[in-house]
């Protein structure tokens, strides 16, 4: 759906779309805001904002439950919103789409109802040395309720999964291998279709950890060959507190039900009870109706603009940041994989990330500081803390400009 | 600004330059202060004879304001009543939390960490040491943090 005129894309209008973004023409320190901080959360556009302003405004009401009119337009517009999703990712079918709070509890929902019931002591489950800590901790408390074991895949200094040496990790007892899709820390992009083929060969089932995937690049999960795929719409300009588990249909329909309550029920009654169909079976209680609207709207916003015109926005963005920021003295770039997402890690000689924060904060510069919930990749570089800049579609090359001469400003203060 | 009377000469200078930062030989009582939200790690060490702080150092990676607060606090603890840090803690952490309470003369230097309570998500940073040193003290004379 993206706009293709005569043949040539057209490039993003960065300043028309800047537009959409309230919270960009604010100010904050009386400085203009420098919103670098969107692999944490994205802002959100009008779009997102008035879908989810109208739903309260006109037809707020519970989904699947009632016969009057307002119920079936909220029952008709999640679902809308459902069907969004499946086109965001190419999945076959909306029977595949699973609403979550996020990518945390999609993963989570894949380590109680996928795993747990079949996973017996010894069993392996294997995650990259780069995970956020959320496809790292409910695999964690997963081996230790069982007696199975966490293996990881190991990475190079540039930040990129050592593909070659993940086939000797693989054995008859593993039973899961969990993967980030773009690293939230170190921007990495991991050639997660290869690492599908080769997990396919041995019969290992993958998980693709996608929070900062879809808002910078167009996912196809039939394409990359996965089984399942985790997202959180907060990252791709939609609301937080809602993201989606996509699964492969028969995996899903194996899968005993996670959570127990309303809406994921067929029959119930004190002799048995029967579960509702798919996607249905994973969504027990009343879900987020308003946010799965956002997150809807948030996905045709995207199609709108056009993630391949935004991706080549942010590909300038960060060629153009890490040529500069290289030529800063005492700057180390920490994760330099050939493949990256919008994102630069680094540390400064002499300014701790905290106290670079807090003063170019008061530049209007928002930016993120430390561990980025990817402790053990912080370990590996051996460093406590890194501050992160990322970028997003309405971010400009003044604001990279102005970035680091707030950084000059901070370091100046310090040393 | 707000942001100049944070990151004021003293504070940058103990920034810079670090009061008692090493080790004691002779510790009695050590801990390690972590906060890996913020990648401040710093190790506090004490001699403390007969229940008086004799000594105070400290090592570590962290941020200004941990570091300067750390630099201030093993200067100030010498000559301290062990059993007396809580209370102290407690005031220091007041003062902190309300800038309309009069100096604590005293807390010395200490003061002039109170800048910090104009940036709410720094006022970790600041009590880590103290925190640090209570834990330090409440161990088991000996005990290897
Ligand atoms: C790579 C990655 N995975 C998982 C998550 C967790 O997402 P959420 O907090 O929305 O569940 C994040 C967000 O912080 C992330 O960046």
């Amino acid at each position: 759906m993206e706009i293709v005129k005569s043949g040539v894309r057209e490039q993003l209008d960065v300043l028309r779309l800047r537009d959409q973004f309230p919270v960009l023409s604010r100010e904050v320190h009386g400085k203009p805001l420098v919103y670098l901080d969107n692999a944490a959360t994205a802002q959100r556009p009008l779009a997102v904002i008035e879908a989810m302003d109208r739903f309260y405004r006109e037809y707020n009401a519970n989904v699947h439950r009632g016969v009057h009119l307002l119920s079936v337009e909220a029952s008709e517009a999640f679902e809308q919103s459902r069907k969004a999703v499946r086109r965001l990712l190419n999945a076959r079918s909306e029977r595949e789409i699973v609403f979550t709070r996020g990518t945390t509890e999609a993963i989570n929902l894949v380590a109680n109802s996928f795993l747990r019931p079949n996973l017996k002591a010894g069993d392996e489950i294997l995650v990259s040395h780069m995970e956020h800590h959320s496809n790292i901790v409910p695999w964690q408390l997963l081996c230790e309720q069982t007696g199975a074991v966490l293996k990881v895949m190991p990475i190079n200094r540039q930040g990129e999964l050592l593909l070659d040496e993940v086939e000797s990790l693989i054995s008859e007892r593993t039973r899961l291998i969990g993967i980030v899709h773009v690293s939230n820390a170190l921007g990495t992009v991991n050639p997660v279709a290869e690492l599908c083929r080769l997990a396919k060969r041995h019969d290992v089932p993958v998980l693709v950890d996608g929070a900062q995937a879809t808002p910078h690049e167009k996912v196809d999960v039939q394409a990359l060959g996965c089984d399942f795929y985790a997202l959180s719409a907060h990252k791709m300009y939609g609301p937080t507190g809602i993201g989606a588990l996509w699964g492969r249909e028969e995996l899903l329909e194996a899968m005993p039900p996670w959570q127990g309550g309303g809406e994921m029920i067929s029959r119930v009654s004190f002799d048995g009870t029967t579960w509702n169909d798919l996607p249905h079976k994973f969504e027990a209680g009343t879900p987020n109706i308003a946010g799965s609207i956002g997150f809807g709207a948030a996905v045709k916003w995207l199609e709108e603009v056009g993630v391949t015109r935004i991706a080549e926005h942010e590909a300038k963005l960060l060629d153009y940041a890490t040529k500069r920021m290289l030529e800063v003295e005492g700057l180390t770039i920490i994760g330099q994989a050939a493949n990256k997402g919008p994102v630069i890690s680094f540390t400064l000689d002499g300014v701790h990330p905290n106290d670079l924060g807090t003063i170019i904060d008061h530049h209007g510069v928002a930016i993120r500081t430390g561990h980025h919930c990817a402790m053990p990749v912080m370990q590996f570089f051996g460093v406590p803390a890194t501050a992160r800049v990322s970028f997003a579609c309405y971010n400009l090359r003044a604001e990279i400009d102005h970035f680091l001469d707030a950084l000059e400003k901070a370091r100046t203060m310090l040393t | 600004m707000a942001l100049d009377q944070l990151y004021q000469q003293t504070i940058l200078e103990h920034n810079r330059k670090p009061r008692n930062y090493g080790h004691l030989t002779g510790a009695t009582h050590a801990a390690r202060g972590h906060d890996a939200m913020c990648g401040d790690d710093i190790l506090m060490e004490l001699i403390v004879e007969d229940g008086c702080i004799r000594q105070a150092a400290f090592s570590g990676d962290a941020c200004a304001v941990t570091k300067a607060t750390a630099s201030m606090l093993t200067d100030w603890l010498p000559g301290r009543q062990a059993s007396d840090i809580a209370d102290w803690s407690n005031q220091f952490q007041a003062l902190l939390k309300d800038h309309t309470l009069p100096d604590a003369p005293e807390l010395a230097d200490l003061n002039q960490l109170r800048p910090v309570s104009q940036f709410p998500a720094r006022v970790r940073n600041a009590l880590l040491p103290w925190t640090t040193t209570l834990r330090a003290l409440n161990q088991p004379e000996g005990t290897n943090p």
